[in-house]
């Protein structure tokens, strides 16, 4: 890991205008990337994980839009980016995406192996015949036997894992320096989701690439991520390495969500929840955004918003726990015992 | 996909059959009174009228007419028009209209397609903008309003304004045809513009659209190497059958403008009891119908990948 990120998001806001109201779905968000790791961003529904990175290469909705921070990437701050022409020089080429559902990525119509190409012809300047070699190549990169009759074959010919494999394909033809994984696997079949991990991580090394993995699934999270970033409510509440976030959280939020793995359930126990639900978007929000469903939130919680704390040089979190002044609060039992439970069950 | 064609066209014939039979059945409700002109039911007794019955095989058993009536078809014969022609061939009778028709139709279809597809480019390229505001506007107008109303607008404006002929005739048809197949056109312009609109838009909030933006595609050709052809697949399916319709000529506006075309001739036939000529043109509507839907599925079938599948197996 090299000391400079090759992306830096600074304090990024992004709104959506909705029916005449504003929503605010990242509220000053931060995130460095560093060349070559992976990168796993956490969170339940509606967090703001998704649209954070979709701003990364311009793919919001067209009613949102980033209103502050920066986005700096090779020199350039993509937050400034308005058109698409200025988009089209980082997508594909710089920065890629492999989306949730691969059953609806694909064009129904065209040949797989033509999707592949269109991509190889656009950004990489070379037609025709080369560019098909390339897309074969690609094809076979991906684990796809017998490319050549693949190559002609329509989506509906390929099964949910190797269609998924194809989005990858065309998400990674051009040797983007960044893939974000938006839900790769949700979509899929429980066996072939380690398959496609695993081609992720093999491309990852092959290409160099940083990925940035953004998922619910804290089982994909501890197999796959060198980091991991916890959003909530369109902020990162908290942020460390995996072996910090698994076992030594800090932030409220992380230890909710770790307790409700169903991994550490007992047979017989409902499984712990995360009681009430995300603050709505459109209010402002006053304070840690957690606060009203944390049982042992502070006073202060609800008045003021907490800085980030450093823990370690590599582990951060946004809570007023880690305050000196604050009362002595322990982490909750079941995530002192964490460690001891995952390796038990290996 | 050649055994699921023959398929589907063994199945078209079979309906044509099934239609012509019905239409052949009800027509034997009839009182025979048809078979002769008005002149004819004056002057000629009941026993004359009996013997030329016989001697046309209509007091025979309806079957035995029937099986007669299947091999007159496979003939290409359709007997001869009482009334409205009396004594000329069916055929020849329709024949001359359905030319006129033919041609005034071909021409407000590809008018309409093409002006209907671009008026929809313009307006998914300016989704929610004044010119998309305007086709639907366009669109609407003509779907609430009257055609009889938007008809006459158009003459109104044609003969004053633009100085154009307001009836047809046959010795100055280029001139004279232009109002009509402006009428002709009005509503299919808005159709197409309607659904291929619809299906684009569709299209473009499709995933695989996100995906080829992630790629690094400009607008323009992903909606001409994507979404283009995607969104004309299910319009495509009806392009054969709204053919087949303008053949047939529309009631309407072929009054409105006096063309002499098949529009009115199945009116003037039943009215007149003219059953040969009612038969046949029963025959013919419901033929384009059948052919037109197959057609629409066989392009269908050669545009999707997906469907030649679907055709192998007996869902369909």
């Amino acid at each position: 890991m090299t000391k400079e990120p090759i992306l830096s998001a600074k304090d990024v806001e992004i709104q959506f205008s909705l029916r005449g109201r504003v929503l605010s779905a990242i509220r000053k968000c931060s995130l460095d990337l560093y060349q070559g790791e992976t990168l796993a961003i956490v969170g339940e529904s509606g967090s703001g994980k998704s649209v954070f990175t979709k701003s990364f290469l311009g793919m919001l909705d067209a009613n949102g839009k980033i209103t502050g921070g920066s986005i700096m990437y090779d020199g350039i701050d993509l937050a400034k980016y308005t058109t698409e022409k200025e988009w089209m020089q980082i997508r594909g080429k710089k920065i890629s995406m492999v989306m949730q559902d691969p059953m609806t990525s694909l064009n129904p119509l065209k040949k797989v192996g033509q999707q592949i190409q269109e991509s190889i012809e656009l950004n990489q300047g070379i037609k025709g015949p080369e560019a098909k070699k390339l897309a074969l190549e690609m094809l076979a990169k991906v684990g796809i036997p017998d490319p050549e009759r693949r190559y002609n074959q329509y989506p509906h010919e390929f099964s949910g894992g190797m269609r998924q494999r194809v989005v990858i394909a065309i998400a990674v033809a051009c040797h983007p320096d960044i893939l974000i994984c938006d839900e790769p696997t949700t979509a899929l079949d429980v066996t072939i989701q380690a398959q496609i991990l695993n081609l992720i991580r093999e491309l990852q090394q092959e290409l160099k690439m940083t990925v940035v993995y953004i998922t619910h699934d804290l089982g994909v999270v501890a197999n796959v991520a060198d980091r991991v970033a916890v959003m909530y409510a369109g902020q990162i509440v908290e942020f460390g390495t995996v072996e910090e976030i698994f076992y030594d959280a800090w932030h409220p939020y992380t230890w909710a969500l770790l307790s409700s793995l169903p991994q550490l359930g007992l047979k017989g126990e409902a499984l712990p929840t995360i009681e009430g639900t995300p603050p709505n978007l459109f209010n402002e929000i006053k304070g840690d955004a957690f606060a009203p469903r944390n049982k042992q939130a502070l006073a202060i919680d609800f008045e003021e918003e907490p800085p980030y704390f450093e823990i370690t040089p590599t582990h951060k979190a946004k809570t007023w726990y880690l305050d000196p002044r604050s009362p002595k609060i322990e982490q909750p039992k079941s995530i002192r015992q964490l460690r001891a439970k995952m390796e038990e069950r290996g | 996909m050649v055994k699921y064609t023959i398929k589907r066209l063994l199945q078209t014939l079979v309906t044509v059959l099934i239609v012509a039979t019905i239409v052949f059945l009800l027509m034997r409700m009839l009182p025979t009174d048809y078979f002769f002109t008005e002149d004819q039911l004056m002057k000629l007794t009941p026993e004359q009228k009996q013997e030329q019955l016989e001697a046309a095989g209509l007091t025979d058993p309806v079957g035995e007419q029937l099986i007669r009536f299947y091999g007159q078809i496979l003939r290409f014969d359709f007997g001869e028009s009482r009334r409205i022609q009396s004594g000329v061939d069916v055929v020849k009778v329709i024949g001359s209209k359905f030319t006129v028709s033919m041609r005034l139709g071909c021409t407000a279809l590809v008018i309409s397609l093409f002006v209907g597809v671009f008026i929809d480019i313009i307006q998914t390229i300016n989704k929610d903008k004044l010119l998309d505001h305007i086709g639907t506007g366009y669109t609407i107008f003509v779907n609430a309003v009257p055609s009889l109303v938007s008809y006459s607008l158009v003459l109104v404006f044609g003969s004053t304004v633009l100085g154009l002929p307001s009836l047809y005739s046959t010795r100055n048809p280029g001139p004279s045809s232009i109002l009509p197949v402006v009428c002709l056109s009005l509503a299919s312009i808005a159709h197409y513009a309607l659904w291929t609109r619809r299906y684009m838009v569709d299209e473009l909030n499709k995933d695989y659209i996100k995906l080829a933006r992630v790629k690094g595609m400009s607008f323009n050709s992903i909606m001409v190497k994507h979404v283009f052809k995607n969104a004309f697949v299910p319009l495509v399916q009806y392009i054969p059958t709204s053919f087949l319709y303008t053949i047939g000529g529309s009631l309407l506006v072929e009054r409105f403008f006096s063309v002499p075309g098949m529009g009115p001739l199945l009116n003037d036939a039943i009215i007149r009891y003219d059953v040969n000529v009612v038969q046949t043109l029963a025959i013919i509507y419901g033929t384009m119908g059948t052919v037109g839907v197959f057609l629409g599925d066989v392009l269908m079938m050669l545009l999707d990948p997906r469907i030649k599948l679907v055709g192998k197996g007996e869902t369909r």
